[in-house]
């Protein structure tokens, strides 16, 4: 019993993690960002990060998907903030020019159309939830909010998903 | 389109990695060896600073002794001395009491508690006493000793020549165990001085009534006047005469019996026990004072949490 309790280490080594999760965190990136070569670059970052914080990780709290994906969570945050702040910059000497990139080979033109008037907020629980397929509770851990809040805020998503498709149909 | 129909078309699109870019979390993976988990870090030194901390100032605070040493005397001052403590030949010179001024008429006494261990030692300190007042030229004014088994008590007065107290008492402390000392000098050299004046004032008086025409009430009034000089002149002499011998009063008792040992949890265990309640008594403070902080604390966690959550929605709010 008291052994059980004990932190474990963990047994994934970080190379195996990052081999293991490279696609959920990149996929889970590059819905968020809507920007597949920023999500490259966040994704890098993100296990740049992870690896300085490997130690940290603890399986008794989260898988190694979980953890990574709050990681690049938090490396997207910063990314937006940075983002926003820059764009802020470059707004007062001129508009900036905005590239629309795609978000994911194979989506038809409606959806990727429909998908571009989510918000992030929004692309991100549909990430974690229907494309990374995190239960709720997962999923709201890496959220930071509450399960009934994050089971909310996708059906609101998919509902907001499937009216625009509607409208681009 | 239904949402389970579009849950399935995002899945089938889910992005992969690009080659480029698992080639280079592999090179991440590989450049460095993840930092090794520390086992000593501050959260862990402090877990187990604090209460060991906590319980060695606990520690100190219960098994802090009471007892005080014994006090060097000064004059007409009580010092108690609490602890029998063991004195060494230069301690005891250090404790010696004040020194009579032999020019000047003082009333001086000292009172001294000494313990020994038995009846016998009582025994034998009395005599110690009483001889060592007659090596000094003094004498015993009064001695009670009582025994009773292995337990007793004595109660010796000894008058001292002045000059000799400091060797009488140093000598006698040697006896025992010093448990109380007290020392008191009165200065009676005013007193007869003044005496010595109404004294010379009362003989110029007699000297003038002599002279005068020698009547009933002349004779009567010499007669007074006579008398009342020789009383001050007694009363001068005894109060001198006194004053030349210095008065110890030298008790002696034994040491108290040990009591029977009483079960009441003293045990090794006692120490820890005490350690614990202050241990316990500490929390509570720490508690008292640290509710507040704690509280505050907990409110601007909250607060920044929200305001931060606030942020993180306006920056997501966007497509």
């Amino acid at each position: 019993m008291a052994g059980s309790q004990r932190r474990i280490s963990p047994v994934i080594t970080f190379s195996q993690a990052a081999e293991r999760h490279l696609d959920d965190v990149y996929g889970y990136l590059a819905w968020f960002t809507g920007d597949r070569f920023v999500a490259e670059d966040l994704a890098a970052e993100t296990f740049e990060r992870a690896l300085r914080l490997w130690h940290r990780f603890d399986e008794r709290r989260g898988s190694p998907r979980t953890w990574l994906c709050q990681l690049a969570r938090t490396v997207a945050l910063d990314h937006f903030r940075s983002e926003r702040r820059r764009v802020r910059r470059e707004e007062r000497a001129a508009v900036p020019e905005r590239y629309e990139e795609r978000l994911a080979e194979g989506l038809s033109p409606q959806l990727e159309s429909a998908l571009r008037t989510l918000t992030a907020g929004e692309r991100e629980v549909i990430a974690l939830r229907v494309v990374l397929e995190l239960d709720a509770s997962t999923a709201a851990r890496v959220l930071g909010i509450s399960t009934t809040n994050c089971t909310t805020r996708l059906a609101r998503a998919l509902k907001k998903l499937e009216e625009a498709v509607d409208v681009a149909a | 389109m239904s949402q389970p129909d579009l849950a399935g078309m995002l899945r089938e699109a889910r992005p992969v990695a690009p080659p480029e870019l698992r080639e280079r979390v592999r090179l991440v993976a590989a450049q460095a060896t993840p930092p090794r988990r520390q086992l000593v870090t501050w959260r862990r030194v402090l877990l187990v600073a604090v209460p060991v901390a906590i319980a060695v100032a606990a520690g100190v605070l219960a098994t802090r002794p009471t007892e005080r040493r014994a006090q060097p005397i000064e004059p007409g001052l009580r010092k108690s001395v609490g602890a029998a403590v063991a004195q060494t030949d230069h301690a005891r010179a250090a404790n010696a009491p004040v020194a009579p001024n032999v020019t000047r008429v003082q009333r001086y006494s000292t009172s001294l508690e000494l313990r020994v261990r038995d009846a016998a030692d009582l025994s034998a300190a009395s005599k110690h006493a009483v001889a060592i007042a007659h090596s000094l030229g003094g004498y015993e004014q009064r001695v009670s000793v009582e025994t009773e088994r292995a337990s007793g008590s004595g109660e010796i007065v000894l008058r001292i020549p002045k000059a000799h107290v400091q060797e009488a008492v140093r000598r006698l402390t040697a006896l025992g165990t010093i448990v109380s000392e007290y020392v008191s000098v009165q200065d009676l050299t005013t007193q007869v001085n003044a005496t010595d004046r109404l004294i010379s004032r009362l003989q110029r008086r007699l000297a003038v009534l002599r002279a005068q025409v020698q009547d009933a009430q002349a004779q009567r009034r010499l007669a007074a006047l006579t008398a009342r000089v020789e009383q001050l002149q007694r009363g001068r002499a005894t109060t001198v005469r006194s004053a030349r011998y210095a008065t110890v009063d030298l008790r002696l008792v034994t040491r108290t019996p040990p009591a029977p040992p009483v079960h009441r949890g003293h045990g090794p265990l006692h120490g820890l026990g005490v350690a614990f309640r202050w241990i316990g008594i500490g929390a509570v403070y720490v508690v008292a004072l640290a509710v507040p902080f704690v509280l505050l604390a907990a409110l601007v966690w909250s607060g920044a949490r929200a305001l931060r959550r606030r942020r993180e929605d306006a920056l997501l709010s966007r497509p």
